[in-house]
């Protein structure tokens, strides 16, 4: 009696569950109607994506803003441009005004975004419009913009500005572009902020810089902050053809003189890199200088013995090689 | 950058075993190359003046441009950008009512029916949406994962694309009984060749292949009756090894079963896909794989699959014998191209030291003596990276070989 109590309530319950499970209609599928894109249904639809916790619909966003651009009314995304103060926000239209100039239109919608990036009072909105203009052609229409925003007195700006002479100096000149690579030196001798210097020294490629920049690397050799002169001596381990047999006598010769053991360590890498197995005697005759760096002589020493004749392998190689002992 | 330098994946089924052909150039060259794609898809529009002047060719014989127009899967700018140069015209995007709806009320249940009207629209940016959004759906659910699968059996060509990369992204891929699943669908000889091809190179993200995985892509890949889906499953190899060594540096296995293919398929095509992708892992040949290869430059009948062996000897452990063999095998070759193979990759396997070999190639054919005083005058600078002395040749397509086919 008292089981068949306690069950009533309890298969009662379960009928009520399944029959509200039962009567439950499934929401109807979303209607999909294609429709032509505005700047104002683009920026409604990103402010609320923003929210989403999806981040394949926020990369769609974002992505179908700057596809758009390109065909969306150039005034309409100037004025909603001028008009926003949030960062996010910011950065998306910026990213779209560029877009425009990459694909053709005037240098002029660009600058508007570089304009932003170096007077805007807000530091937030200044970094933001500083990473719309990355991996595009912004140092080729910019003037001097970059050495500015090395020395703006937001820490933000001047590092997203030493990010992208870094992604451009990669991924859209791929290393090879003189202009690019001496303007990254340039910016880099002109910041202020140590930290920013040593950051773009230590990521770009120095294998088409003029003579000047070299002679700059040289100069920040002789520099007070022990950060900037390992980065300095590390991008003189990409130097061109003609200034490497400079790049290494200096090397050498700074290696005994300093004391630094990061300096020390980025000199050994630009030695090897300068010399392949011919560096070989050079990096074995300075083993015994510092005590706490003769096994990563012998790292160097086994990797450059693999007689690999590409870099980027002779690197792997080294790692691993540390890795397997 | 990761070396697919879109982010939108290389859909799984080619379309053409020509374009395939371009595909494998593409895996030939390495980060340098694929910035220089980044360079020329970013610039592709705007025609720079300085872009001819920095878009070297790489060592393994395509251009630039030539890999960025045979790029399969590129993103919509550079398409847009290349097909354009000169008088750009671009067609209007799309914008989709209620997507937001989509995007928040959809559900592994309910992908399918939804996704319907965007599965068969031509516009890429939101088919790459579906794409990613059902990798974020599957998660790491296995169960999910398998519902998935199943829908590739009946999909049609569009969405079967999107199931299947969404899978090949998922983190469930990565789960044994999932990955042991599409290996049996796969497989599944009741499936059309193409539907097998693209399920397969849904593994092309496994961190490792086990020895039994390994073996039966290996088999599959030689068996004629495989037909497309076979090539599909050495190119998967292939991936994995890229993976698997950069992780831990473990190709032997990998290699051995490319080897293996590459010598015994009857498809040619299928040879030279397992000949040419390791040039993407680039590792470094041990003495076995070293003699494999090398076994290959007298064996294999195709130019293309001989000049493969000759790129991948290059990085052998064993530099004397390489030169030694690229020497030997020089003057009986015919074919002006894999000539031109050995030659310039003895200066990849030796530096140098690879000159006096080279100067005796060029007195054997004096076509190549012009080539060999630009290799001397580019070492004599003190140059010593391979890949700078490539870029510093004066000609990177001296005997006409990147377009002959």
């Amino acid at each position: 009696m008292t089981r068949t109590f306690l069950l009533a309530p309890a298969l009662c319950l379960l009928t009520l569950s399944s029959l509200a499970h039962a009567t439950e209609t499934p929401p109807p599928p979303p209607a999909l109607q294609p429709e032509t894109c505005s700047v104002e249904g683009l920026m409604d639809s990103i402010r609320r994506g923003l929210q989403s916790k999806s981040p394949a619909y926020r990369r769609y966003l974002s992505e179908l803003l700057k596809e758009s651009a390109v065909t969306l009314p150039e005034a309409q995304l100037r004025a909603a441009f001028e008009r926003e103060t949030e960062p996010v926000m910011v950065e998306h239209l910026g990213a779209a005004l560029v877009a425009k100039t990459e694909r053709g239109e005037s240098p002029a919608t660009l600058q508007l975004v570089g304009k932003r990036a170096s007077t805007d009072a807000d530091p937030a909105v200044r970094a933001a419009s500083t990473r719309a203009l990355r991996r595009t052609s912004a140092e080729e229409h910019t003037g001097d913009l970059y050495s500015r925003l090395v020395r703006d007195a937001s820490p933000e700006v001047r590092m997203e500005a030493a990010t992208n002479l870094i992604e451009d100096n990669q991924f859209v000149y791929a290393g090879l572009h003189g202009p690019a690579s001496d303007m990254a030196v340039a910016a880099a001798v002109a910041s202020s902020d140590s930290k920013v210097t040593a950051r773009i020294l230590d990521n770009i490629s120095t294998a088409a810089i003029s003579k000047e920049s070299a002679d700059q690397l040289h100069t920040l050799l002789g520099g007070d902050d022990a950060q900037v002169r390992a980065a300095a001596a590390k991008a003189l381990g990409g130097v061109p053809a003609p200034e490497m047999s400079r790049a290494r006598q200096t090397l050498v010769a700074l290696y005994r003189e300093e004391s630094d053991v990061g300096v020390r360590t980025a000199i050994l890498q630009s030695l090897a890199r300068l010399g392949f197995a011919s560096a070989v005697p050079e990096l074995t005759a300075l083993r015994n200088v510092d005590p706490r760096l003769s096994t990563e002589v012998d790292a160097w020493v086994r990797a450059l013995s693999t007689g690999l004749q590409e870099w980027s392998l002779i690197l792997r190689e080294k790692q691993r090689l540390q890795q397997a002992r | 950058m990761s070396p697919e330098s879109s982010s939108r994946p290389t859909p799984p089924d080619g379309p053409s075993r020509f374009n395939r052909r371009r595909a494998i150039a593409l895996l030939g060259g390495g980060l340098l190359l694929l910035t220089v794609v980044a360079l020329v898809a970013r610039r592709g529009g705007d025609g720079g003046a300085h872009v001819a002047s920095v878009e070297p060719r790489s060592p393994s014989g395509g251009s630039a441009s030539a890999r960025a127009q045979g790029r399969a899967g590129a993103a919509p700018a550079a398409e847009a950008g290349e097909a354009v140069a000169g008088a750009p015209r671009y067609d209007a995007t799309t914008c989709w009512k209620d997507l937001e709806r989509f995007n928040e009320g959809v559900s592994i249940d309910t992908f399918r029916e939804w996704a319907a009207p965007l599965l068969v629209s031509r516009d890429p940016l939101v088919r790459m949406y579906l794409k990613e959004r059902l990798t974020e759906l599957i998660g790491n659910d296995a169960g999910r994962a398998g519902q998935v699968l199943e829908w590739t059996r009946d999909a049609g060509p569009k969405e079967f694309k999107v199931f299947a990369m969404a899978l090949k992204d998922s983190e469930a891929v990565h789960l044994p009984e999932v990955s042991r699943k599409m290996l049996e669908l796969g497989m599944d000889a009741a499936l059309e060749p193409e539907r097998r091809a693209g399920v397969l190179s849904s593994l092309d993200t496994q961190k490792q292949l086990s020895p039994d995985a390994l073996a039966k892509l290996a088999d599959f890949a030689k068996d004629p009756a495989s037909g497309e889906a076979g090539w599909a499953a050495a190119r998967t190899i292939a991936r994995v090894m890229k993976n698997d060594h950069e992780r831990s540096a473990n190709a032997a296995p990998y290699l051995d079963k490319l080897l293996n293919i590459g010598t015994q398929s009857l498809d040619e095509h299928v040879r030279y896909m397992a000949l040419s992708t390791p040039m993407e892992t680039a590792p470094v040949l041990d003495a076995s794989a070293t003699e494999g290869f090398a076994k290959v430059l007298t064996t294999e009948g195709s130019p293309d699959g001989r000049g493969a062996a000759a790129h991948n000897l290059a990085l052998s452990a064993d530099r004397a014998k390489v030169l030694e063999t690229f020497a030997r095998a020089f003057e009986p070759e015919q074919d002006v191209c894999v000539r031109w193979s050995l030659f310039r990759f003895s200066a990849r396997a030796a530096g140098k030291d690879a000159l006096p070999v080279m100067a005796n190639m060029a007195l054997v054919d004096p076509r190549f003596q012009p080539t060999y005083q630009d290799f001397e005058r580019i070492y004599a600078s003190g140059v010593v990276d391979f890949e700078r002395v490539w870029l510093a040749l004066a000609d990177q397509d001296p005997y006409g070989c990147l377009h002959r086919d």
